[in-house]
């Protein structure tokens, strides 16, 4: 069987696993392939080969640019070696622009997607996020652990565990830095005392392989010895081990089949050209918002408004009354080291999730200009001593979402234009959901050492999360077109599956990389078995 | 009675109020039981008696030839709320991942209706806690309502000796859900018993919540409605008790206790599950 993966990001590397455990699969991966500059790339390698200690100046400096202020959103962009490849556009964003604050860089054209740039937050849904999908966790469980043993994983059991099993063989996770270390502590002393305000706390669960970790603290930047999982991993190891052929450089335009077989339309970014791809069974997996636009400008959908449903990301600055040691950034890691989980429901479905970052030099760029003035410069590092950023996140039953619809494209072979717009219902839900997060978190402010910076406490703007998806979400009886059964296939199509988070029926608040890739490899192999009988 | 084929069954805190009854009623079925104390030999590992203690690791020979435990323990020897923690929740949490290694087939929890989303009693937190470990191992939790019956155990022992105070204290608004013992036992055998329980939560309890004057009444020895009630502001109770246990005052009844009786559950939860394996709780009445 000839097997077409369109994009290169999680999803796709959930499909490619599962059909690449198959021998008698020949696939092909057709995508953007944006790549880091050949520069940065070098100086990554050069420092990839050596201990910190012995990097270069020059190097260091190329690869560790931390993040450029966004001019619509709180939230700075990351840069990732440097680079802003993730989210630059390379013929993917053509003709896509947004209405009312919602972010627009919201495609990835990079060889590995947003995974270059990802948090590396792994952890399993709960099982009653299930309950508003037509399968169960333990439907899934099996591709959840499949994709835990392809891709580093560090973690621990501990009260989180209660929610999110741990499910695989994990690394034991690096020293955490001092604050961190700290709110645990306390913790573990006032464990009953917090719980009893509905808050519970656990070590982060991390797609990095802690075991190896140099702790130079450059994982926010792009870890140089690629300790921390993106998907372009896992493509190039199947690549040099010759279990895929990928074809970088190219745009999809349309989906179709004829007469059942599939095939997918892309626009050579070299030749400018348009060519068509066949195959036996396509998988599209070009992040959730590429590939509904993908979709509607293959089905014509140009009179819909198209919702997508989004985990809304709330920044949450957490000050603790006792400051670090040490200003830096070495000598440990900077992904997330905590996780705050705040259940509204005694089986998890209802929960927020807040991930508590360490100091990493990007807060210093996020500092307000007034504190980096020299007269108030002791001021600024007194704060950054004692600061936690909190990135929360809500369901997205309790969150606004953003809308899109999609126009026809100016010529052949460009892409559909697309319109991202505030959702036509208000974020009342989400702010009341994010009062009463913060109402739980002062209450237990004195218990853990560490105090909700309140007047700061915002809502991202709509798709700033990057956990949407939804589109075409799974149902076991699909409305023509706009939901798809639970192998990703969308009416009229019978061998062309969706299979990144377009077809989730809900977002929750726990973060979703993890679950994508695993849905992907579900949906993937249930084909595989079904083409077998 | 003659012994059966079936499940082999295994009971943790078979000295205590609930797993005595259940051993008793189990053998009395004709099932194999294993009972697990912590007051016998540290190396028995073997025979219808061995040993595990919640504070330490089980050694994983204990459930050879077990398939169905049912985990009644609970160490009510630490006040400490931090080590009670790490006694009770921690020893479960390590019981279950031992017992799930070792093939267990089937695993019944006896939670408790203390135990809810919100409960603000530490000892309902801390069962909560143990029931989402159950849960995630798909396995299943029973939440006794307050089992009476029989030689009072348990929380019916302690509020039968409030009752005999010449005058009882009563709580305005408390209605507990009650559970008769034979009731409690029935349906565990029925839990162990039947083929497919789906991984979940039901609660043993008759589903009308009962006053707690008349549940004290019906306690006081001997039973009698012309004893003297006062009713009395829980909060000042609440109080003075913690006051008492911060002066290490040995007390009747704890502040943690107090709370499950004034903040009980609201409702009996899985109804529908219980209804389906034909389990029927009676209503109160001594």
């Amino acid at each position: 069987m000839k097997v077409l993966i369109v994009g290169a990001g999680p999803a796709a590397a959930g499909v490619a696993l599962a059909l690449t455990a198959n021998s008698d699969v020949t696939v092909q991966v057709l995508d953007i392939g944006g790549r880091l500059e050949p520069e940065n790339d070098e100086a990554r390698e050069r420092m990839s080969k050596a201990v910190p200690e012995d990097w270069a100046v020059d190097d260091f400096r190329a690869i560790s640019l931390t993040t450029v202020a966004s001019k619509q959103h709180r939230i700075p962009e990351k840069r990732n070696f440097g680079s802003d490849f993730p989210f630059r556009n390379f013929g993917q964003l053509d003709g896509l622009r947004s209405e009312g604050g919602v972010n627009s860089r919201v495609i990835s054209g990079a060889y590995g997607g947003f995974s270059n740039t990802w948090g590396a937050q792994a952890m399993v849904f709960s099982g009653a996020t299930f309950d508003d999908w037509p399968f169960t966790r333990s439907d899934i469980e099996t591709d959840y652990r499949a994709i835990l043993r392809a891709i580093p994983y560090s973690g621990e059991v501990d009260d989180l565990a209660e929610y999110f099993p741990l499910w695989g063989s994990a690394d034991p996770l690096p020293h955490l830095s001092e604050g961190p270390e700290r709110v645990l502590n306390k913790y573990e002393r006032n464990r009953l005392r917090v719980r009893r305000q509905g808050v519970i706390l656990g070590k982060a669960r991390l797609a990095f392989k802690g075991r190896d970790c140099v702790s130079c603290g450059l994982c926010m930047t792009g870890c140089p010895y690629s300790f921390v999982y993106s998907a372009s991993q896992t493509f190039d190891d199947l690549v040099r081990r010759r279990r895929i052929a990928y074809t970088g450089g190219y745009v999809a335009l349309r989906l179709g089949e004829d007469e059942g077989r599939p095939f997918v339309a892309a626009r050579s970014l070299a030749t400018g050209n348009t060519e068509t791809f066949r195959a036996d069974k396509v998988f599209v997996a070009s992040g959730a918002l590429g590939t509904t636009r993908l979709v509607a400008q293959s089905l014509g959908m140009w009179s819909r408004r198209i919702h997508m449903q989004e985990s809304a990301q709330f920044l949450m600055p957490l000050l603790a009354l006792k400051g670090i040691k040490d200003l830096t950034q070495e000598g440990t890691f900077t992904l997330n080291q905590f996780n705050v989980v705040v259940p509204f429901d005694e089986v998890g479905h209802d929960l927020v999730q807040i991930h508590g970052y360490p100091f990493n030099t990007a807060m210093t760029d996020a500092l307000p200009a007034f504190l980096t003035l020299p007269v108030f410069r002791d001021l600024g590092a007194m704060l950054l001593r004692r600061l936690t950023v909190g990135l929360g996140y809500l369901p997205s039953w309790w969150s606004a979402g953003f809308d899109v619809s999609f126009e026809r494209p100016g010529g052949e072979g460009q892409v559909a234009g697309a319109t991202l717009l505030p959702s036509t219902g208000d974020d009342y839900l989400a702010r009341q959901k994010l009062r009463a997060v913060t109402r739980r978190l002062v209450m237990v402010a004195p218990l853990l050492g560490l105090f909700p910076v309140v007047p700061q406490i915002s809502l991202s703007a709509p798709g700033k999360s990057y956990h949407f998806g939804g589109s075409f979400p799974h149902s076991r009886t699909p409305k023509q077109s706009e939901q798809s059964d639970l192998v990703g296939r969308l009416h009229p199509w019978r061998n062309i599956h969706l299979a990144d988070a377009s077809v989730f029926p809900t977002v929750p608040a726990t973060t979703f990389t993890l679950s994508i890739m695993a849905n992907a490899h579900r949906i993937a192999r249930s084909v595989l078995e079904d083409d077998r009988g | 009675m003659a012994e059966r084929t079936g499940p082999i069954v295994g009971v943790t805190g078979s000295s205590g109020f609930l797993g005595k009854a259940l051993v008793a009623h189990l053998r009395g079925a004709g099932f194999e039981v294993v009972e697990y104390r912590r007051n016998v030999d540290d190396e028995l590992n073997q025979g219808n008696v061995r040993y595990f203690d919640l504070s330490r690791a089980p050694d994983p020979e204990i459930f050879r030839g077990v398939t169905c435990l049912i985990h009644a323990a609970w160490d009510l020897r630490e006040t400490d709320p931090l080590r009670a923690w790490g006694r009770n929740v921690e020893g479960s949490k390590r019981l279950l991942a031992s017992a799930a290694t070792a093939g267990i087939e089937r695993i019944i929890f006896v939670s408790s209706m203390s135990a809810y989303f919100a409960t603000k009693q530490d000892y309902g937190l801390m069962k909560l806690a143990i029931e989402r470990s159950v849960l995630e191992a798909n396995q299943i939790v029973v939440r006794p309502g307050l089992v009476y019956g029989g030689t009072p155990g348990g929380m019916a022992k302690t509020l039968s000796k409030l009752s005999s105070l010449p005058v009882i204290p009563i709580f305005r608004g408390s209605r507990l859900f009650t559970l008769h013992i034979d009731d409690f036992v029935a349906a565990v055998t029925t839990l162990v018993e039947a083929e497919n329980v789906p991984s979940t939560v039901i609660g043993l309890a008759n589903e009308t919540p009962t006053p707690f004057r008349e549940i004290m009444l019906a306690l006081s020895q001997p039973a009698s409605k012309s004893r003297m009630t006062l009713t009395v502001p829980w909060h000042l109770v609440l109080g003075l008790l913690r006051v008492l246990e911060r002066m290490k005052v040995p007390l009747p009844v704890r502040s943690d206790s107090l709370l499950g009786l004034v903040r009980p559950a609201a409702l009996v939860p899985g109804h529908d599950v219980a209804e389906c394996l034909g389990l029927s709780f009676r209503n109160f009445a001594i």
